[in-house]
């Protein structure tokens, strides 16, 4: 397994990872969610040693990695633009980390050429060996790039956004592939992402990356069902996060008051973020009455297929989402600016008490 | 309409500017094919390829002696050479040590690219009283050698730079990644993917060598090259077989830089191929 304790890396006053640990098992996928600029990338060459942590140390099967130089690391890195060696033929890229690798590299021909052609069939490139890197698409490339990394045998791979650059078609076949692949393979895999939904589909555990550090490492069901702070519920991009301060049992938030889920109890003045799914919100006319709930203004809404989620507005300026799955042919119609009630289900409602500061 | 006028304008001025460019280069052509009885000017008394035979010692009993080029030119050629191979090398090492920020790397720059501005007469004549003071002797393989080192490895230091600007690090990284070490990475990765700026800057250290006065003049001592020896000549007499040189001489870069252009082509296009074909 890989670990790390307390890595930290700054760069000039802005620091980048703080104290971070994380423990990758071994023949597991990790995906580690995080935004851009949260220091996903740094993390990932932190382990494969472009870059060394300031403070902290990273093991891998019980042996430091830190102030070790990457070409003894062992460690497998795909890159999100690919990197393949643009001089080279897909065959002789596949081939290169057999060749010239200072330790143990194979000199025999023949074997290099069965291992190649094996790893090729693996990632399904056969009969594409002789073409030049240039002459490929996409969705090859990448796979010349797990190819070529996967054949050098490394402990663990590392992977930067590696869909990043292909399109949603291709994105959800590679998805499967690469899952059909790492268990083949039985090694681990940590694939660094900002989208939500690519960390979810792939992990066997997710990690989201925030403030330096993993705010939550959780298997994607249970991370989804229970975040453990409003950070990660944030990032899994589901939810409204509404702060506010608990009185008399209720919520008093600049959007509105809210009814708390049963059995949390808070006492007066507790500060307290809830997360509120984008689909447990049903959209009621206006009200007359001043009641409980959330009142806000309809902006616009996004048809995505078999969804569609409308923008509100609160009256304090907060954009509040709603997701809604259409079963029903016909899609809701809001009118613009007009004000709706949004009701929900208290029950549904995550509750994260804050420290009071 | 403005540009109906404006076009012309600038094929008019286009062409008269490459016809200054080239002017010396044809007539010298022209003239190297005159007759032995005729001089270093116009009209052709008879076209014939006579000063060509003279130059390589097939006329006999000519009363115009022999262009005293033959040792001057292997001199060049050799010092251009030598002169080639330690600028490149010197460049690729500099250039890639400026990849990465260190202390004082920004002074250390400008030192480096003084040496291409700093004036020739200057710096021969610096030259040429240091090692009087040490006592050092003057010679083209040596202190004219220093100078031309000097003077042509900025070109060969910016170029390489230029190159390192635009070079993907992370395709090293890739190299590393795979168990490789960081010189089999230089070798394999890193020196083919910028093989055309090398030979650029090959390129440029060589011609810039190849045809040096000023500083050669103060620092060569008695053995001259070819450009302080075309030069002696003229301060004498001279005779169309020095434009028969000349043409030779062109010819030869003119060659030169053919198979550059050759070398170049192979190389971007096999370089180019890798920024085609993103779709799926």
């Amino acid at each position: 397994m890989l670990a790390l304790k307390s890595v930290s890396r700054h760069y000039g006053q802005a620091s980048a990872l703080d104290g971070l640990d994380l423990v990758v098992p071994d023949d597991s996928y990790v995906s580690l969610l995080g935004a851009s600029g949260s220091g996903k990338t740094t993390l990932l060459r932190i382990i494969a040693g472009f870059e060394e942590p300031d403070t902290g140390t990273i093991s891998l099967r019980g042996a430091r990695l830190d102030g070790i130089p990457p070409h003894k690391r062992g460690v497998g890195f795909v890159f999100q633009n690919f990197a393949l060696f643009p001089h080279l033929s897909v065959e002789d890229n596949v081939a290169f980390g057999l060749r010239y690798r200072e330790e143990r590299p194979v000199r025999d021909k023949a074997e290099v050429r069965e291992r190649v052609q094996t790893i090729l069939d693996l990632v399904g490139l056969e009969g594409l060996g002789r073409r030049s890197v240039g002459a490929i698409s996409g969705g090859q490339k990448q796979r010349v790039a797990l190819a070529r990394t996967l054949i050098a045998e490394p402990k663990i791979v590392l992977l930067d956004e590696p869909l990043g650059a292909l399109d949603a078609n291709l994105r959800e076949r590679m998805c499967d592939e690469l899952h059909a692949i790492r268990q083949r393979l039985g090694i681990s895999f940590l694939h660094v992402t900002g989208s939500e939904t690519e960390a979810l589909l792939m992990g066997d555990q997710v990690a989201v990356l925030a403030d330096g550090a993993i705010a939550q490492m959780a298997p994607p069901d249970d991370l989804f069902r229970s975040p453990t702070s409003a950070t990660v519920a944030r990032h899994l991009n589901a939810f409204n996060i509404i702060s506010g301060t608990v009185r008399e049992g209720r919520l008093r938030s600049p959007v509105g008051a809210l009814a708390l889920p049963a059995g949390i109890a808070a006492p007066d003045g507790q500060p307290m973020s809830v997360a509120l799914p984008y689909d447990g919100i049903s959209v009621k006319p206006r009200r007359d009455e001043a009641s409980d709930g959330i009142s806000a203004r309809f902006v616009t809404a996004e048809f995505k297929g078999p969804s569609m989620l409308s923008f509100f507005r609160a009256a304090d300026g907060s954009l509040i989402q709603s997701l809604v799955h259409l079963s029903e042919p016909r899609p809701p119609r809001y009118e613009p600016d007009q004000v709706y009630a949004l009701d929900f289900d208290p029950e549904l409602l995550i509750a994260f008490p804050e420290r009071a500061h | 309409m403005e540009s109906r006028l404006l076009k012309p304008a600038l094929a008019v001025y286009l062409g008269l500017f490459l016809l200054f460019l080239y002017g010396p280069m044809i007539v010298m052509a022209i003239l190297s094919f005159q007759g032995p009885t005729g001089g270093p000017q116009f009209p052709i008394v008879e076209w014939s390829t006579y000063w060509y035979q003279h130059l390589f010692g097939q006329i006999s009993g000519s009363r115009v002696s022999q262009l005293p080029v033959g040792e001057s030119l292997i001199r060049s050629l050799v010092l251009a050479v030598m002169t080639t191979i330690v600028s490149t090398v010197l460049g690729v090492m500099a250039a890639q040590a400026f990849r990465t920020r260190f202390a004082g790397s920004g002074p250390i720059f400008y030192l480096f690219v003084l040496g291409m501005i700093v004036p020739g007469v200057l710096v021969g004549l610096g030259m040429a009283l240091l090692s009087n003071m040490l006592g050092i002797d003057r010679a083209w393989w040596s202190t004219s050698f220093v100078l031309h080192v000097v003077y042509t490895f900025p070109f060969a230091f910016l170029v390489m730079l230029a190159i390192f600007n635009r070079f993907d690090r992370s395709v090293e990284e890739a190299s590393l990644s795979l168990g490789v070490s960081p010189a089999e990475t230089f070798r394999r990765v890193t020196f083919p993917m910028i093989f055309p700026g090398v030979l650029s800057a090959m390129l440029f250290s060589f011609t810039l060598s190849y045809d040096e006065f000023s500083r050669t003049l103060f620092t060569s001592g008695p053995r001259l090259t070819l450009p302080l020896s075309i030069y002696g000549t003229f301060s004498v007499e001279i005779y169309p077989n020095v434009f028969a040189f000349g043409v030779l001489t062109t010819v030869f870069s003119f060659t030169l830089l053919a198979i550059y252009g050759l070398l170049m082509m192979r190389s971007v296009a096999r370089n180019n191929q890798q920024f085609k074909g993103q779709e799926a």
